[in-house]
């Protein structure tokens, strides 16, 4: 038994020894972790395998700024927490830059920029934001939809209702279980497309303020940040950035702010 | 984690407020649609008749119906069946474009002002009603033949039997499981936050997302709800002692 675990214990060493001349030599890999269920940003194949804008940024970042990449379906509840906990090193989730969650963790430049929409029923007379004070509004937790509501009706309202993902609050406008929704354009247009039976009508609202999606890292965690801003700024400049765009949302690519 | 920040839960207190409210609500009203179910089901569950029609009738239309009901609520989670009941049951029935009960303007308006609480309190009664009348059936089975046996040779009916010699006396039975029960059933409620329900695990979630913070809004959750499972728990207690005199020699 004993010289059982020693073996095991010599051959832990051993093999730790050998990999680390090659490790530092090559690349590091970060675990990047990424919500599934938000199309085209981020989603699973049937195959489990996580696909989207989000993803193809994060890997064409990594080879651009020297880092691998592996990709992990994580959960929106509880990312956060992943970085701190060292699960994860990065996170790319269409995660909105705000204030708050920058005294929780780094984030890069900005990546995208998340603009809103107001979702309705084709009959329903909204024309904007401020027409939703008195009806029930369906977002999705922690969003920059929610947050934007949220300062139009308190944060702390119960006329807010608050889902897990797109699919499921907009699944909920269909069947008449909340009168609008507040969503990214990018995801909610993209819904409408694949789902043409299903009627909704876009409704804007310049009111709503710009906010931009981020990449986040555990706090502090300088090594990480510097190569994935190196990386973004490299693919933002050779033109791979705008392919990618194009590819998932054919509309103009816009100009990032450098942070 | 550096502390607890209390200004996070107190910014938040409304919804948190609220959420209890809601918990409780879809507790009680659980409960007790739960329990009826259950005592029908259970009672359904051991029904027979020794001759004739009603043998048949009895087995084929009441037993086995029953018996399928408690294997399906009992053998597939409740998380699905809440989210089976909300986005595929509920708009057959309520839906503003055909609903088969309720449809137009009016649907509307009753699946956005109370269309998750009627979803959530509909499919956690039916689940626990599966559950309930397993415990009916526990009871009522544990009461000595005899006892029966006794009541109807008194020219007792079959129901009379039931209400007034049988049921008092698997009751005091029932009363820890059914104590169970409802406990599960404040805690079961917090899944219901997946269609969209502000009750209490739905403030935590709302709280933890909005400030990526995870400690304060479910600790702050896992207090209340140990609060409330407290004082039922107590109230079960009270019940126990209440209805269990008949039993105790002195």
């Amino acid at each position: 038994m004993l010289t059982k675990r020693l073996v095991l214990a010599a051959a832990c060493i051993l093999t730790t020894f050998a990999a680390l001349p090659a490790a530092q030599a090559a690349d590091p890999t970060y675990t990047v972790g990424a919500g599934g269920t938000y199309r085209p940003f981020e989603f699973e194949t049937p195959q489990k395998e996580l696909v989207g804008f989000d993803i193809d940024i994060i890997k064409a970042i990594g080879k651009a700024g020297g880092f691998n990449t592996k990709l992990v379906s994580t959960p929106w509840e509880g990312i956060f927490a992943t970085l701190d906990q060292g699960d994860r090193d990065i996170i790319i989730s269409g995660i909105t830059i705000t204030d708050k969650r920058r005294e929780m963790v780094d984030f890069s430049a900005p990546y995208f920029p998340a603009d809103q929409v107001i979702i309705t029923s084709p009959g329903a007379k909204v024309a904007g934001l401020a027409d939703l004070k008195k009806l029930q509004v369906g977002v999705v937790n922690s969003s920059t939809g929610d947050i934007a509501v949220s300062e139009e009706l308190g944060k702390a309202s119960t006329a807010i209702r608050r889902f897990d993902n797109t699919p499921l609050m907009l699944e909920e406008l269909y069947r008449g279980g909340v009168d609008a929704a507040v969503g990214d354009v990018g995801v909610i247009k993209f819904y409408i497309k694949s789902h043409p039976e299903k009627p909704f009508k876009l409704v804007y609202d310049n009111k709503f303020k710009r906010q931009y999606f981020g990449i986040a890292v555990k706090k502090g965690n300088k090594v990480a940040l510097d190569k994935i801003n190196t990386g973004l700024k490299k693919i933002v400049a050779d033109g791979t950035y705008a392919k990618t765009y194009k590819q998932w949302f054919d509309a103009d690519v816009p100009t990032l702010p450098q942070q | 984690m550096g502390g607890f920040q209390w200004n996070i839960i107190s910014e938040y207190m409304p919804l948190f407020v609220e959420g209890t409210l809601m918990t409780l609500k879809c507790t009680v009203i659980c409960v007790i649609a739960g329990t009826l179910l259950g005592l029908v089901l259970g009672v359904g569950r051991l029904a027979e008749a020794r001759h004739g029609f009603y043998k048949y009738f009895l087995r084929y239309a009441v037993q086995f119906p029953v018996r399928f009901y408690v294997s399906f609520f009992r053998g597939t989670p409740l998380f699905v069946q809440i989210l089976l009941i909300h986005f595929a049951l509920m708009p057959l029935l309520i839906n503003p474009s055909g609903g088969l009960i309720v449809s137009g303007d009016f649907a509307r308006e009753i699946r956005s002002q109370y269309g998750a609480f009627m979803s959530a309190v509909l499919a956690i009664s039916l689940n626990a009603g599966a559950y309930v009348s397993e415990i009916f059936r526990a009871g009522i089975q544990s009461i000595d033949r005899g006892q029966a046996e006794a009541a109807r040779s008194l020219g007792m009916t079959y129901m009379q039997t039931l209400r007034k010699v049988v049921l008092p006396q698997a009751f005091r039975r029932m009363l820890p499981p059914l104590g169970n029960n409802a406990i599960a059933i404040v805690k079961d409620s917090s899944l219901a936050s997946a269609i969209g329900l502000a009750e209490l695990a739905y403030a935590a979630r709302t709280v933890s997302g909005a400030y990526a913070r995870y400690w304060e809004p479910y600790l702050t959750i896992s207090l209340i709800y140990w609060v409330i499972t407290l004082v039922l728990s107590a109230f079960v207690q009270h019940l126990e002692t209440r209805y269990g005199k008949g039993d105790r020699r002195q």
